[in-house]
């Protein structure tokens, strides 16, 4: 019951999270928090879990630290300059965003794609590349853990953004 | 860890915009506009990311659907949480209906949380064609609009005109007393990439006067090194470093500001000056 409940709800998300344009026009179910994203056991690691409980993930810019990385910035740059394989040639531009949430032991999970062109309209980029962003971004291990008050670890949302021009990463965000 | 939500969500509620003054749409006879105010009120002490608001700023859309503030509103989580898609549309909207008050906030957004520069510059300069008062400051209020444009220059390779824009602002921000915290090396950033090193380090100078910073240390000396001047150059990587320990350094919540450094690139400087 619970396991069908799971999936209902997760595809009941999932279709909204489709629906952009009925989104703003329609009525909608909204969850806790806009962005915030369920555990799909169809597609997560099952190990993966928010140490504080999903109601309690803030955003990475509640601690008013800015954007925080394992190895700063440059060590992010350096992990996707080394690793992805640009695919050119097929005129393949825009933007690709890879959502998720990092827990207090710095491990990340639940991972999501929003894609669109520099037009902000929603496309599919090549699965090439987007299948390598997934993975290059799932591969990495550590992840900063950010601390709440009384120096209590955190679960958090981040982001990265990928600018995308002929397939080629042009720059990462935030 | 509840007290720590509730503080953060407070903080967070803190940097929203002022609502309207919902009695000047009753007052113009707009009543339409009035009750779709009034209902987004009662977001007030409601997080910009729950549904209580979001569900609270729909009700307002579906009392007056040209009601410009709400859709504003609404676009908000979904800029900062990255669905670029929802917020532009959202955005669009808002601007659709009222150009001159939320063309400036869109196009710096554009820059801020995409590096749209192509688009920031657009949205910029329509509005400056749209009003004959000045155009303003950016959302968070670190930049002029016109210096946020200069920056977009820059980014899509045309760093004359950028000079040209940001020279111009700094002007008038000098005359205004009111210059931004992060202007002077911005200029000064241009410079050096231009070949100016002198002018370059005339502007860091006037930075470190303003706001000193651990990026001004450290353009400051690679302008020396152009300039051979290794002395000061290892002195500059030095204090740059201080200062990054000391979080002296370029800030934004939400994003990377352009021309921030990180320890990395003081260290491989370091690492040069050593060897």
């Amino acid at each position: 019951m619970k396991k069908t409940f799971t999936i209902l709800f997760s595809l009941i998300f999932v279709f909204s999270s489709c629906q952009t344009k009925e989104k703003i026009e329609d009525k909608e179910d909204y969850l806790r928090w806009i962005g915030d994203i369920e555990q799909n056991n169809e597609m997560d690691d099952t190990e993966f879990k928010a140490c504080m409980g999903d109601e309690n993930i803030l955003q990475y810019f509640h601690l008013q630290e800015g954007p925080m990385y394992y190895g700063e910035k440059p060590g992010i740059q350096n992990t996707f300059n080394t690793k992805y394989k640009p695919v050119t040639g097929n005129n393949q531009n825009g933007y690709i965003r890879i959502r998720f949430v990092v827990n207090c032991e710095g491990k990340a999970g639940r991972f999501r794609i929003l894609q669109s062109d520099y037009d902000y309209n929603e496309i599919q980029f090549d699965e090439s590349i987007v299948d390598q962003l997934l993975e290059i971004t799932k591969g990495m291990e550590n992840w900063e853990i950010l601390y709440g008050n009384e120096k209590i670890p955190i679960d958090y949302y981040l982001y990265l953004i990928f600018k995308i021009n002929d397939g080629q990463i042009t720059e990462i965000l935030p | 860890m509840k007290n720590f939500i509730l503080l953060v969500l407070l903080c967070s509620l803190s940097g929203a915009f002022a609502q309207p003054n919902c009695e000047a749409y009753k007052y113009f006879g707009d009543t339409l506009k009035y009750e779709a105010c009034k209902k987004l009120e009662e977001t007030k002490g409601h997080y910009q990311f729950s549904k209580e608001y979001q569900t609270i700023v729909d009700e307002s859309l579906s009392i007056d659907p040209s009601f410009d503030y709400a859709y504003w509103a609404k676009s908000i989580a979904y800029l900062k949480s990255g669905d670029f898609v929802t917020w532009k549309k959202l955005i669009d909207k808002a601007v659709e209906l009222d150009p001159k008050s939320h063309l400036g906030y869109r196009g710096w957004c554009r820059y801020q949380f995409f590096r749209d520069y192509k688009g920031a510059i657009q949205d910029i300069e329509e509005l400056d064609s749209l009003v004959d008062h000045d155009i303003g400051h950016s959302q968070n209020g670190t930049y002029h609009l016109n210096i946020a444009k200069g920056l977009c220059y820059k980014a899509i390779g045309e760093k004359d005109k950028a000079i040209k824009i940001i020279e111009n602002q700094i002007k008038l921000n000098e005359e205004e007393n009111f210059i931004g915290a992060y202007d002077y090396l911005h200029l000064g950033v241009l410079y050096l990439e231009t070949g100016k090193y002198e002018k370059a380090l005339e502007v860091f100078k006037k930075q470190s006067e303003v706001n000193e910073l651990a990026e001004n240390q450290y353009y400051s000396a690679l302008a020396y090194e152009a300039l051979k001047n290794h002395t000061e150059y290892k002195i500059c990587l030095e204090i740059a470093k201080e200062h990054y320990i000391r979080q002296s350094k370029m800030f934004d919540p939400y994003t990377n500001p352009m021309d921030k450094i990180y320890i990395e690139n003081i260290e491989a400087e370091l690492k040069t000056v050593n060897n």
